[in-house]
């Protein structure tokens, strides 16, 4: 009877399994196989050649390449830290009961539901070195200061940066927010008898206890932030001079724009591989994390 | 709009005609232009005269880069759902290598040829065969305010250096701190190779040695030019900002009354002289680009043609639409109200067009001598690179300029070398 029951329960999984391998699997392995070709789609003549690993070599050695993965790189950690630190404040102060907490719960999550070419356009806006609000707000009608944000490498990436934040810092707020609502009142009860002042609260009780949830949003978020191609699409289409040019929209530009197929599919691969090791790691650690916290 | 027309006229006609054949539809795969009223009643217009023929448009991204991407996935993937598609005139020779449009020669023969200007001809034509027909004409031009010129005794500037001094003075007796002297386009994009090309020919240098196939971006005469661009005008005569300037920010910043000299195409002139979106109507002029002091004025060759779909199922119903699009009745529509520079000769000699038009006669010359970008079938690869490397050279972020161009030249050089590689 056992038996039959699992084949049963392995015969329903099976649609589910297909549809990944079609989905998931499938386009995977053909961006693989892709890599290994040379295919340029404005010189069919040149047929599509297996080429081994050309193109991983020539990706080692492209000057551009590591610029655009280096700026990725810190656009990763800046974002996701300050992503987690205003997570963080914002999940304590939404936690937190007082009149009209359903009302500011929803307001927080507004940015995160805008679409993210539609904010960015909207930064774009503000960010612009004429009319810009973000001009206004910060010198006034002194317009021989402005500062052309998109146009200043510096600050084009900063100005990515900042867009970042502005959204998905209250994605960030949200999977804390869940975290903190599973630390029992009694804990905080206890430790106030116990004479222990807010700030000892929250590095006794609060801190360790959201670390798990704090895990999940820092893997959610860097790995996310490791994919960034709309904001520096819309914003600045990587430029100036390469300074937003950020990996995916590297990959991009030269499977598309380029119709370098092989190339393209070469980064789309490794950023694929990098994702997969920070995806591996950090599954390990949160895994960890709540056994530690089951015990 | 247009869709919903076609539509529209679809049920209509299906009522009207239920007897008749089916109607042929052709898919028209375009992107939104700056004065879509316009097409619409062209479009509409051709379909009342072909009541045989129903005009699908679809509509792409209005940047010349994305919307490459968009045509360049459909047609590789042997497509038969585009018919006619709009082409940018650096494209003919990937899409004839490639054999995505299908040859026109036969349809388009060299006397027809001839009644065009020359170098959208040469741009559409690749190994002898021709791949498009150009439907309206682009090049560099030179705007000013012909009010302020006049009010400092200035004559529109001939050289680089005087469009600084006289912009100088002007900004000085303005005394208007938002004036400045020069918009143009210096966004890492397909615009930026433009403008980079015209300040680059205009001193004499060129991307390649037509004599030894070399590419020559390190020599002294685009260097300097660089170096001109980067030292004296961003910053400087053009805002800071004009680094992520395409077309409309920097032509927002003329007609707001806030540069004196202003490089677009001719479509501006139309928006420039519209009092409801310029505040500068009527105090425009325009003529050619200025140069550098001894050698003369270039503008880059820009425009739009209509090839048709090699896999497409009504090469026919698509020639004869593209035959009305380039008439001279529809050039001249086009050219009377929507601004575009006509690539027929017949237009310019058009007494309605040298009256309400009188601009255009004058630039014919300059149309005429418009320079193609460089030609070659890995276009996109190649124009990477130069965007690539003009945008490092303008934002002065490196000192050595020279050892960028050495490091560029050999970059480009190995894309021609592979674009040629397939032509033999």
């Amino acid at each position: 009877m056992i038996h039959r029951g699992q084949n049963f329960y392995l015969t329903l999984l099976v649609p589910v399994i297909l549809v990944l391998l079609f989905f998931i699997a499938g386009p995977i392995g053909h961006s693989f196989f892709l890599s290994f070709h040379r295919i340029i789609i404005g010189l069919p003549q040149l047929k599509t050649p297996f080429v081994g690993l050309e193109n991983y070599q020539e990706l080692l050695n492209d000057p551009v390449a590591w610029h655009s993965f280096w700026i990725t790189v810190v656009f990763v950690g800046t974002t996701t830290f300050f992503e987690l630190l205003i997570g963080i404040l914002l999940a304590l102060l939404i936690h937190h009961r007082f009149p009209g907490r359903g009302a500011l719960r929803a307001c927080v999550l507004i940015p995160w539901a805008i679409p993210t070419v539609v904010s960015a356009q909207m930064w774009r806006f503000l960010f612009n070195d004429a009319y810009g609000v973000v001009n206004y707000a910060v010198f006034g009608t002194e317009i021989t200061n402005y500062i052309p944000w998109l146009a200043l490498p510096s600050t084009a990436l900063l100005s990515i940066i900042v867009a970042d934040i502005w959204k998905t810092s209250s994605f960030a707020a949200l999977l804390i927010l869940a975290g903190l609502q599973v630390i029992p009142e009694e804990l905080y009860q206890a430790a106030r008898v116990d004479g222990a002042v807010a700030w000892q609260r929250f590095c006794h009780i609060t801190w360790p206890l959201i670390r798990p949830a704090l895990l999940v949003a820092l893997l959610f978020r860097t790995i996310d932030a490791f994919r960034v191609f709309d904001l520096a699409f819309v914003m600045t289409q990587g430029g100036p001079a390469d300074a937003t040019n950020v990996l995916q929209l590297y990959g991009y530009k030269k499977m598309f724009v380029e119709g370098w197929m092989g190339y393209g599919s070469a980064i789309s691969v490794c950023i694929f591989i990098i994702v997969l090791v920070l995806a591996i790691t950090y599954v390990r650690m949160v895994g960890q994390r709540l056994l530690e916290a089951r015990v | 709009m247009i869709i919903v027309f076609g539509i529209a006229g679809f049920i209509f006609l299906g009522v009207k005609f239920t007897w008749a054949e089916e109607p042929t539809r052709v898919v028209f795969l375009t992107w939104k232009p700056n004065q879509p009223e316009v097409w619409d009643t062209v479009i509409q217009d051709f379909q009342q005269k072909h009541q045989d023929i129903r005009i699908k448009v679809q509509v792409g991204p209005h940047s010349s880069t994305e919307y490459h991407a968009i045509v360049a996935q459909r047609l590789k993937n042997k497509d038969a759902s585009v018919d006619v598609f709009f082409m940018d005139v650096i494209w003919p020779p990937e899409f004839a290598n490639a054999g995505w449009a299908l040859n026109l020669t036969s349809r388009f023969p060299v006397q027809e040829q001839n009644k065009f200007l020359p170098g959208p001809i040469t741009a559409n034509t690749y190994h002898g065969k021709i791949y498009g027909v150009p439907c309206y004409l682009g090049a560099g031009l030179f705007y000013y305010r012909k009010d302020l010129l006049k009010k400092y005794h200035f004559k529109p500037p001939e050289s680089w250096e005087e469009m600084l001094t006289q912009g100088q003075v002007i900004i000085q007796g303005e005394d208007n701190p938002g004036l400045y002297i020069y918009s143009a386009q210096f966004k890492q994009y397909e615009g930026l190779v433009c403008d980079m090309m015209e300040f680059i020919w205009s001193n004499g240098g060129a991307v390649v040695d037509h004599k030894t196939g070399k590419v020559i971006l390190d020599e002294p005469a685009v260097v300097n030019a660089l170096t001109f661009v980067r030292d004296r005008i961003i910053g400087k005569a053009a805002p800071r900002g004009a680094i992520n300037y395409e077309e409309p920010e920097s032509l927002d910043i003329f007609i707001q009354g806030k540069a004196v000299f202003h490089r677009n195409w001719p479509y501006a002139w139309a928006v420039a002289n519209d009092p409801k979106k310029s505040k500068v109507a009527s105090k425009i002029g325009v003529g050619a680009l200025p140069a550098f002091s001894g050698h003369s004025s270039a503008s880059t060759l820009g425009g739009w043609q209509f090839g048709i779909n090699r896999y497409s199922r009504h090469p026919e119903e698509a020639w004869r639409f593209i035959q009305f699009m380039t008439s001279h009745e529809t050039q001249k529509i086009f050219a009377l109200k929507a601004s575009l520079a006509p690539t027929r000769r017949s237009v310019y000699q058009d007494p309605e067009i040298q009256k309400k038009r009188a601009h255009l006669k004058a630039f014919l010359p300059a149309f005429e001598k418009a320079r193609p970008r460089p030609l070659s079938p890995v276009y996109p690869m190649i124009s990477q690179e130069l965007q690539r490397f003009f945008s490092q050279a303008i934002v002065g972020r490196k000192s050595d300029l020279s050892e960028m161009a050495t490091a560029a030249s050999m970059k480009i050089e190995k894309l021609f070398k592979l674009g040629a590689m397939v032509q033999k």
